[in-house]
């Protein structure tokens, strides 16, 4: 114990290169690094994989890459609503109306219809707008809903977002038939939504399946398609918008949050105005869901109210927290990922693999069509499987609720004992716990 | 231009008044109230079930609406069955009423069994985890209601029709008393609505579990000293509760404004908050007060959108925005007690 203990007190003291600033910083970033270089490499791990001896089976299993794009946006919005639902403990029922103004805004925009904003206006500023006005809207319904707690404060916010589910369902200004939704005409904005720095197009690559950049001879070596390069650009975006949340949890204000949602009576004894913080909080989780609608608009072209104002919009998020687990801030992306992986392995559609082409190459076609219970395994397989995944996810969510309420990154950090990206610094450093 | 904002500021004012002239028709009126009044009793039907299980419990179950969807599947499959194109009126009631006693049983049972199974594990946890827990049952439940559906051809995102045709003829016309014109089934929904209300009321105020309830939600670790069974009245209240969200679904089954589909879960399920979180967390009257209100401001909203204000969403923006007011205004809702269900 002793040298242990001599070796932890050398390395705090500053002595060797192992303390200098970078080896620090390096180390406190190396799981955040790993988790970036394992995301950067899946088109290419995906294309080797489904490629090789074992294809069909790799296929069946891996998502998509462009399943994968969507699994970053909207891990993203997920992200925004533990952010404040995870953090304070405040549920935010009503987050989906922050991801549709951001949905929203950047199609308004594109079809030219604020004024003293060209429908060409470029697409990373359309995300900046749609920040700020998704905050301005958080804080305007912050600043009413912050006075209740609890079930009540779950139950405003649904309020109000239902209220603007139903107006802009009903408001033809947005769309020609605002039921269905807007998407960005042509006539307006026929090319791509670039995402990079602003007025320079060397700098700045297009997204979307259809409108998006594709790269050829890229490094000289690769062929990326639309769909990778969408799936790098939106990777970026969420990328810089995970490191400033995750940045904002680790300073002062971040742990006053926390106080809140432990104990908001103490937090306010010490002396903090724990409106205030609540409400910046919640301004900034608003922003950043904005910022996920934003690109989930800029990739689709198209959004309906369903898909961003309704309520379930929020539940989605909900449901990807809490498999991920509540109160880590990566956590949702995985449970999205989880989530959205176990559909397209239990798609109906032959694209992108599944159960069902899997089975049927695997095994013999007598053993499909064996008869049990009237049906035939591949009939059972066809009506309770496939294309089920939603009852699945019910369940893997029931369960999680009972018997894992940390979700996975929470109860991965409670077996390690501290934050997952503490670990190499503890194993490697010598940094005490 | 000038021309143009001259013609509108004179033809709008005149317009709304006209409007309201026509609105104060004692004919209108009178629709409206009627239709006002069945709306009312829906949403004291789908909320009454729910309100009884946050007030003892504080459980905001929110598979309540999924479980009124099942509640409509079967009613409508119990009726589709017994009914023939050639069984009388009179008949096809009695086979509803039938139905409802089936529907009821079967529903309490689903009740009983998630209480027991699964919400009596998260009573010492937040109130958060209730909320996460129903609303993955919620899932579950639609999903597998899905698979049923396929199985017998059936579309789960479209209204059942086969189960609109079993209504009594007189339940399906518009019935015309005096100078007034309005729709059978919105008698027969107030009558319901009236029933389920009544039958709930005595059974709170005059019985002896009722007794057990009103002193669980007062204060249940002094019932349980004085020696009630606590956890049992628990699972009987969750039973009864989703039982009336299927005696509801039932009803909603008929009225072609809802029909039974599997998205009925969620259209349900945001007006029965909102009922009972106007009425106030827990309070019985609250629920049926807040009921009479927004079935009426509904139905008045319903009138100005057919006639006037060409906005499709009116009625359900304004009861969304009469939720916002009155958590803004009075959060603990019309009757509601402060410091019940975590203020």
């Amino acid at each position: 114990m002793a040298t242990a203990d001599d070796e932890h007190t050398r390395a705090e003291q500053g002595t060797g290169w192992r303390s200098s600033w970078p080896a620090r910083y390096a180390r406190d970033h190396a799981v955040h690094l790993a988790v970036v270089l394992l995301f950067a490499c899946y088109p290419g791990i995906y294309h080797v994989a489904t490629t090789s001896q074992f294809g069909l089976v790799f296929e069946s299993f891996l998502p998509q890459v462009q399943t994968m794009t969507p699994i970053l946006y909207f891990g993203l919005f997920a992200m925004s609503f533990d952010f404040i639902s995870g953090y304070t403990g405040y549920l935010s029922f009503g987050h989906a109306v922050f991801y549709g103004t951001g949905a929203y805004l950047v199609i308004v925009i594109a079809n030219g219809k604020i004024p003293l904003l060209a429908a060409g206006t470029p697409f990373m500023i359309s995300v900046v707008l749609a920040a700020v006005l998704a905050a301005l809207i958080a804080v305007a319904i912050g600043l009413v809903s912050f006075r209740l707690t609890g079930v009540y404060f779950a139950m405003i916010t649904l309020g109000f977002a239902q209220v603007f589910y139903v107006f802009i369902r009903g408001w033809d200004w947005v769309a020609t038939a605002p039921r269905d939704g807007p998407s960005v005409s042509f006539g307006t904005h026929p090319e791509g939504f670039r995402i990079g720095i602003p007025y320079v197009d060397g700098a700045s690559y297009a997204i979307g399946r259809l409108y998006g950049s594709g790269l050829e001879g890229f490094l000289g070596l690769f062929d990326l398609s639309t769909t990778v390069v969408s799936f790098y650009m939106i990777g970026l975006v969420v990328l810089v918008c995970y490191l400033a949340m995750q940045r904002i949890i680790h300073s002062p204000f971040g742990r006053v949050m926390i106080a809140i949602r432990e104990n908001e009576e103490r937090a306010r004894a010490i002396g903090y105005n724990t409106f205030y913080y609540k409400l910046g909080a919640f301004a900034i989780s608003g922003a950043f869901a904005g910022v996920a609608g934003a690109l989930f608009a800029g990739y689709r072209r198209s959004v309906t109210p369903e898909n961003t104002f309704y309520f379930l919009t929020t539940g989605d998020a909900l449901l990807s927290s809490i498999i991920g687990g509540l109160g880590t801030l990566a956590g949702p992306l995985y449970g999205r990922l989880f989530e959205q992986g176990l559909d397209e392995f239990l798609s109906k559609g032959s694209e992108g693999g599944g159960l069902l082409p899997m089975l049927q190459e695997y095994l013999s076609r007598s053993i499909l069509e064996t008869n049990a219970l009237g049906l035939t395994i591949e009939e059972m397989i066809d009506a309770f499987i496939n294309g089920r995944a939603s009852l699945y996810v019910g369940i893997v969510f029931v369960l999680f609720v009972l018997f894992v309420p940390n979700g996975l990154l929470g109860s991965l950090r409670e077996r390690v004992g501290g934050p997952i990206a503490k670990l190499p610094g503890r194993l490697f450093g010598g940094e005490k716990p | 231009m000038i021309d143009a904002t001259l013609f509108a500021a004179e033809v709008v004012p005149l317009s709304i008044v006209d409007a309201f002239v026509e609105f104060l028709h004692p004919s209108e009126l009178v629709g409206v109230l009627v239709d006002g009044l069945s709306k009312a009793a829906i949403y004291a039907m789908i909320a009454g079930g729910l309100t009884l299980i946050f007030g003892l419990m504080g459980v905001l179950n929110f598979a309540h609406g999924s479980l009124t969807m099942v509640g409509a599947y079967l009613g409508g499959a119990i009726m589709v069955l017994s009914v023939s194109s050639a069984t009388g009126p009179m008949t096809r009631l009695a086979f509803f009423f039938v139905g409802i006693v089936v529907v009821f049983g079967a529903l309490s049972a689903v009740g009983g069994a998630l209480e027991i199974s699964l919400i009596r594990r998260l009573y010492d946890r937040p109130p958060i985890a209730q909320i996460l827990l129903t609303f993955g049952l919620t899932l579950i439940i639609d999903e597998l209601m899905r698979i049923v559906l396929e199985f017998y051809d059936l579309q789960p995102r479209a209204d059942w029709i086969a189960a609109w045709g079993t209504k009594p003829w007189f339940l399906s016309q518009r019935l015309s008393i005096g100078p007034v014109d309005v729709r059978g089934l919105a008698l027969f929904e107030i009558l319901m609505g009236v029933l389920t209300v009544g039958a709930i009321w005595a059974f709170l105020t005059r019985t002896r579990y009722g007794l057990f309830i009103r002193a669980g939600s007062e204060d249940s670790e002094m019932a349980s000293a004085l020696g009630i069974d606590v956890r049992r009245v628990f699972t009987v209240v969750f039973a009864m509760g989703t039982g009336v969200a299927g005696v509801a679904g039932m009803l909603l089954m008929w009225d072609t404004l809802w029909g039974a589909s599997v998205p009925l879960g969620a259209e349900t399920l945001l007006p029965a908050f909102v009922v009972v979180i106007i009425g106030g967390l827990g309070t019985f009257r609250g629920t049926v007060v807040a009921a009479l209100l927004v079935g009426m401001v509904d139905a008045v909203m319903t009138w100005w959108f057919v006639n006037e204000i060409r906005f499709t969403g009116l009625p359900e923006l304004t009861i969304f925005l009469i939720l916002v007011i009155v958590l803004i205004v009075r959060p603990q809702g019309l009757y509601g007690v402060e410091g019940v269900g975590g203020h």
